[in-house]
């Protein structure tokens, strides 16, 4: 009887062994999933905050700002946009690049949210997307139909982070990175050009 | 007794002069492929060069940069205005049912592709979706199924044949048409066959209801992208490139919903 308990517990502590690691990736799994999802779900709530408040438009994106940098991995977007021909810039023209892409890509988030009032959103689901989190969100506008929006954070740097925004199927950083490519392509390959043009359009954005 | 309908056709031509025809159609259709071959670059020789080149698929990229520059122009001076007075004289409601209409008039093509791409869940949820719209919906123009648990799904001939594994060919940028792919573009074409629409017949006012149709579809369809096409050409350094972009990645994206819907026709009690 003693042998057999005994045979049991081996058995057991055998089963459980061998069961564990099958658990414990799948316990960081779900403990990641529910850290990006309430990372998006605090960041959308202060996002949608502010937009919908009664500010002026210059007011909204002047708040706005430090919210998108301290949750938006905006160096590794920048990179990522870059591709290929980051390598081949020199430290100054990387330094100047992300300089000029952190103001593209704020102009851009806050153009889009503008003038909305009246903004809510749910999240509505977390997928593993490589070795980052996707977090699908439904965004509801006024007059205007729900996109589906998916986030895809990182916590390379640390921390969680934005490094993504898909919506309808788009990643906006490939877009962009294809947008830049075929643009530097076309300038014989030259990154000053893209320079040129970026200032070029920072400076037409701020004289609207 | 004649038959009443196609009186005036000719007696069928001699077979020779058949082979002839067929002849000079061969000739003038591999003439436009050479001509179309000719207009395709060279791919690059440096390996990231050409891992760009492939990723973004369009090797007759300079004739459709043309393509997309007419097309752009004639947008500017024409559609672009008429959707941006449809959008200010018509309320965000009414435009709302009347794309509404146009979503659930093309429903049976949507049915069609979902049987043809193996997706019966899918092609059940159109089917639903044509019938519970056409009757409660008052002809399509309020979206009762989406209510009812059935809302709109998208799938195009071009879809369907990525589905079956159909690679989608070089980009193409169709003039007035937008971004599309010799796959995509043949499926608008296998569209358009498949819907009932272009078979009705002359008569009772149908015809004149499909111009209107067809017509208001376009219009309404630009107007809901008008902001996000102005914001795109304002913010993109190369606008081309990033419809380019886009296009693909939606198409892909879009696929891959289809290929991914596994829903069973059972229902849950059967399991």
């Amino acid at each position: 009887m003693k042998t057999v308990l005994a045979r049991r517990h081996v058995l057991g502590l055998v089963a459980g062994a061998l069961a564990l690691p099958a658990v414990r990736p799948a316990r960081a799994a779900d403990a990641a999933a529910a850290g990006a999802r309430s990372f998006v779900t605090d960041f959308g709530r202060q996002l949608i905050a502010i937009v919908n408040s009664d500010r002026t438009l210059a007011d909204k994106k002047a708040a706005i700002l430090p919210l998108l940098q301290a949750h938006v991995d905006m160096d590794e977007i920048g990179r990522y946009c870059l591709g290929r021909y980051w390598r081949a810039a020199t430290p100054e023209q990387q330094a100047r690049y992300l300089a000029l892409f952190h103001q593209v890509l704020v102009n851009s988030i806050t153009d889009k949210i503008g003038d909305y009032r009246g903004v809510t959103f749910t999240v509505s689901g977390t997928s593993p997307a490589g070795g980052d989190q996707a977090v699908d969100t439904i965004i509801n506008r006024p007059e205007q139909p729900s996109a589906n929006t998916q986030w895809i954070v990182s916590t390379t740097s640390g921390q969680p982070k934005v490094v993504d925004v898909v919506g309808e199927g788009t990643s906006l950083r490939l877009t962009q990175r294809q947008d830049y490519a075929s643009f530097v392509a076309r300038h014989n390959g030259s990154i000053d050009a893209l320079l040129h043009a970026m200032d070029h359009q920072v400076a037409a954005h701020g004289a609207q | 007794m004649r038959a009443v309908t196609g009186s005036n056709i000719p007696p069928s031509p001699p077979s020779a002069f058949v082979a002839r025809l067929r002849r000079i159609a061969l000739v003038t259709a591999g003439l436009g492929v050479t001509a179309v071959a000719g207009c395709a670059a060279p791919p690059p020789k440096d390996p990231e060069a050409l891992a760009e080149y492939r990723e973004a698929n369009d090797p007759y990229e300079s004739l459709n940069r043309k393509m997309y520059d007419i097309s752009m122009t004639l947008d500017k001076y024409s559609l672009r205005p008429v959707a941006k007075a449809y959008v200010w004289a018509v309320p965000y409601r009414v435009r709302q049912s009347l794309g509404n209409m146009v979503q659930t008039m093309n429903e049976p093509v949507v049915f069609f592709n979902d049987v043809g791409a193996g997706k019966s869940r899918r092609a059940g949820d159109a089917f639903v979706r044509w019938c519970v719209n056409m009757v409660a919906g008052v002809g399509g123009l309020i979206d009762v199924a989406k209510y009812a648990g059935y809302p709109h799904h998208d799938n195009d001939a071009g879809l369907t044949m990525a589905t079956w594994g159909v690679p989608s060919g070089p980009y193409l940028f169709l003039p007035m048409m937008g971004p599309s792919s010799f796959r995509d573009g043949a499926g608008y074409g296998i569209d358009v066959g498949l819907s009932p629409w272009n078979y009705v017949p002359s008569g009772y006012g149908l015809l004149t209801f499909n111009w209107a149709y067809n017509i208001m579809g376009v219009i309404n369809g630009r107007a809901d992208h008008l902001d996000a096409l102005d914001q795109l050409q304002k913010d993109a350094l190369d606008p081309y490139a990033t419809i380019r972009s886009a296009y693909q990645q939606q198409r892909k994206a879009q696929a891959e919903a289809i290929g991914n819907d596994h829903r069973a026709t059972v229902p849950d009690w059967y399991n």
